[in-house]
């Protein structure tokens, strides 16, 4: 055994990175609870891969089919139902823990020099995940999914210049159509895993190479928090966490299975109450209270800037705050939670 | 003139010439692979219905018919001749329901809402249906896209 241990060691030299590792410190201190959050999020992920590949075997990406298969998925095939429901479910964690990492990291500050790229690489993360989600939501080809993604894929004709080319783009023409359905999977299952890898590479890479940051103001004073070993300590901590995640994943799905509705018709006027998924809710709340016209320009299109340049501040945050010991530093937090009130009160409002 | 110490290297300007080269050749694949994303637009210059269809219906009345693949509603006017409209909101392209007894188009996506001639008149749309015109030749009625 020992034997065989030895020949690939001497071949692979694993044992570097377990040393790597073991002296890696993950420094102990009253924010250190939101590190647990960075890897739930690849539980998660890790689960969409492996259910998003089952599913695959029995899912049909056309129009004809997408919705049958499904159902088919839901009643026939073994375990079918379940695999479909935590497929679902764990996107929404999975979001959720997108979330909590991003406005932990941003009330932290730990952001703040050399922390900026890995900031910018997790914001792209962000955008990357939503989109898996809004993908996926079409995949099912049900009245709503239909009706969510006509919206969704109008709204970039508003931006000036480019916008018309991408909603044709990402339509594959001027209208949903089983084009768009061919197009948003091979998006959902090959492209997006492939660009989220990718920049999951660098995000991580950036978090070995800088290492873990200490709070804002212990940094300040010049204090050193005490630390633990990444490996095994601190692997064993968070791998409990998961296990707990996974059980309320688990529970989740099973009392809750997503639903499947009509399959679209491409011809039926939207269904009434249509809503995006949660995640998507404040935005659709925006767009419903804008009014058809401001001055000469179409509230539309003010909208749809304004949201463009909320996600550009969110994308360049550590260059605006560069200076967050300062005032400055405060009327940026400030600002970002101002914003957080405004989404989380806009979805709730768009579910009354 | 001549220069004494090379301003630049040899190899700058071998790197410089290949990843110009490199760029230059990457990019001519560019163009091809943004058309081919992007296919040709597909909503018919017009559509024959039978008349047999629409002969019936009263003034005031709204039928609807397919315009290509989208939902297309045909108005009967006062005077007999028909109004075409595109069934799509303005807003951001849900496909409307005609509300009969309200007389008015809905759109459930954003509460949009339009009267029987699809002028928008409330909620986030900001412009009226799409109007096509209809004729009748023959035994057929022929929806074509308005020139206005
Ligand atoms: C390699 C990774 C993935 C593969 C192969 C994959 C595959 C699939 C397939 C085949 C479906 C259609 C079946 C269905 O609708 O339930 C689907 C749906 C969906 N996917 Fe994924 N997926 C992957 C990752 C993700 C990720 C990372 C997210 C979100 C962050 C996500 C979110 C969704 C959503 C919201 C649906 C619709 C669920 C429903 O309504 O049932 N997927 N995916
Ligand atoms: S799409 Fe019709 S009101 Fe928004």
């Amino acid at each position: 055994m020992s034997k065989i241990a030895a020949w690939f060691e001497e071949r692979l030299g694993i044992s570097a990175v377990v040393r790597f590792g073991a002296q890696k410190q993950v420094p102990l201190h009253k924010h250190t609870i939101w590190s647990y959050t960075g890897s739930a999020i690849l539980v998660f992920f890790g689960i969409q891969v492996a259910t998003g590949i089952l599913l695959a075997f029995y899912y049909r990406p056309t129009l004809e089919a997408a919705n049958a298969s499904l159902e088919r998925i839901m009643t026939e095939i073994s375990f079918g139902w379940i695999v479909r429901s935590i497929h679902s479910w764990s996107a929404t964690f999975m979001i959720i823990t997108v979330f909590v990492h991003l406005v932990s990291v941003a009330l932290t500050k730990a952001y703040r020099k050399p922390r900026e790229l890995t900031w910018m690489t997790g914001a792209l993360l962000l955008a990357v995940s939503l989109f898996f989600g809004f993908t996926g939501y079409l995949l099912p080809w049900d009245e709503l999914s239909l009706a969510a993604t006509k919206v969704g894929t109008d709204i970039p004709k508003a931006v000036p210049v480019v916008g018309e080319w991408a909603t044709k783009f990402l339509r594959g023409g001027d209208d949903v159509t089983g084009d768009t359905l061919s197009r948003f999977f091979i998006l959902h299952v090959t492209v997006l895993p492939l660009v989220l890898l990718l920049l999951l590479a660098v995000h991580v890479y950036l978090i070995q190479k800088l290492g873990m940051s200490l709070p804002l103001e212990s940094e300040i004073r010049g204090e050193k928090a005490p630390g633990m070993s990444f490996w095994p300590n601190f692997v064993a901590r968070e791998a409990a966490v998961w296990l707990v995640l996974l059980g309320l994943l688990i529970t989740v799905a099973v009392l809750f299975a997503p639903s499947l509705g009509p399959p679209a018709d491409l011809m039926a006027p939207a269904p009434e109450g249509v809503k995006p998924e949660w995640y998507f809710l404040f935005l659709f709340q925006t767009l419903k209270l804008f009014p058809a016209k401001v001055g000469f320009v179409s509230g539309e299109t003010i909208a749809v800037l304004l949201i463009g340049l909320g996600a550009l501040a969110l994308f360049l945050l550590p260059l605006i705050d560069n200076r967050p010991e300062t005032r400055k530093g405060k009327i940026v937090a400030a600002a970002f939670l101002a914003f957080l009130a405004y989404a989380l009160g806009m979805s709730v409002w768009s579910l009354l | 003139m001549k220069i004494l110490y090379s301003l630049f290297s040899r190899r700058r300007f071998l790197n410089g010439l290949l990843a110009g080269l490199g760029t230059a050749f990457a990019g001519t694949f560019v163009g091809p692979v943004v058309r081919f994303v992007t296919p040709p637009y597909r909503e018919p210059d017009e559509v024959k219905l039978p008349l047999a269809g629409y002969k019936d219906m009263a003034p005031g009345e709204v039928r609807s018919f397919p315009w290509g693949i989208k939902p297309g509603f045909l108005k009967r006017r006062d005077d007999g001749s028909f109004l075409g409209f595109v069934g799509v909101c303005t807003h951001l392209d849900c496909n409307v329901a005609y509300k009969a007894d309200q007389k008015k188009f809905f759109c459930a996506c954003h509460d949009g809402w339009y009267d029987e001639d699809g002028r928008n008149i409330q909620g986030p749309p900001p412009t009226p249906l799409r109007r096509l015109t209809a004729v009748l030749e023959g035994e057929e009625l022929v929806v074509r896209k308005s020139e206005a």
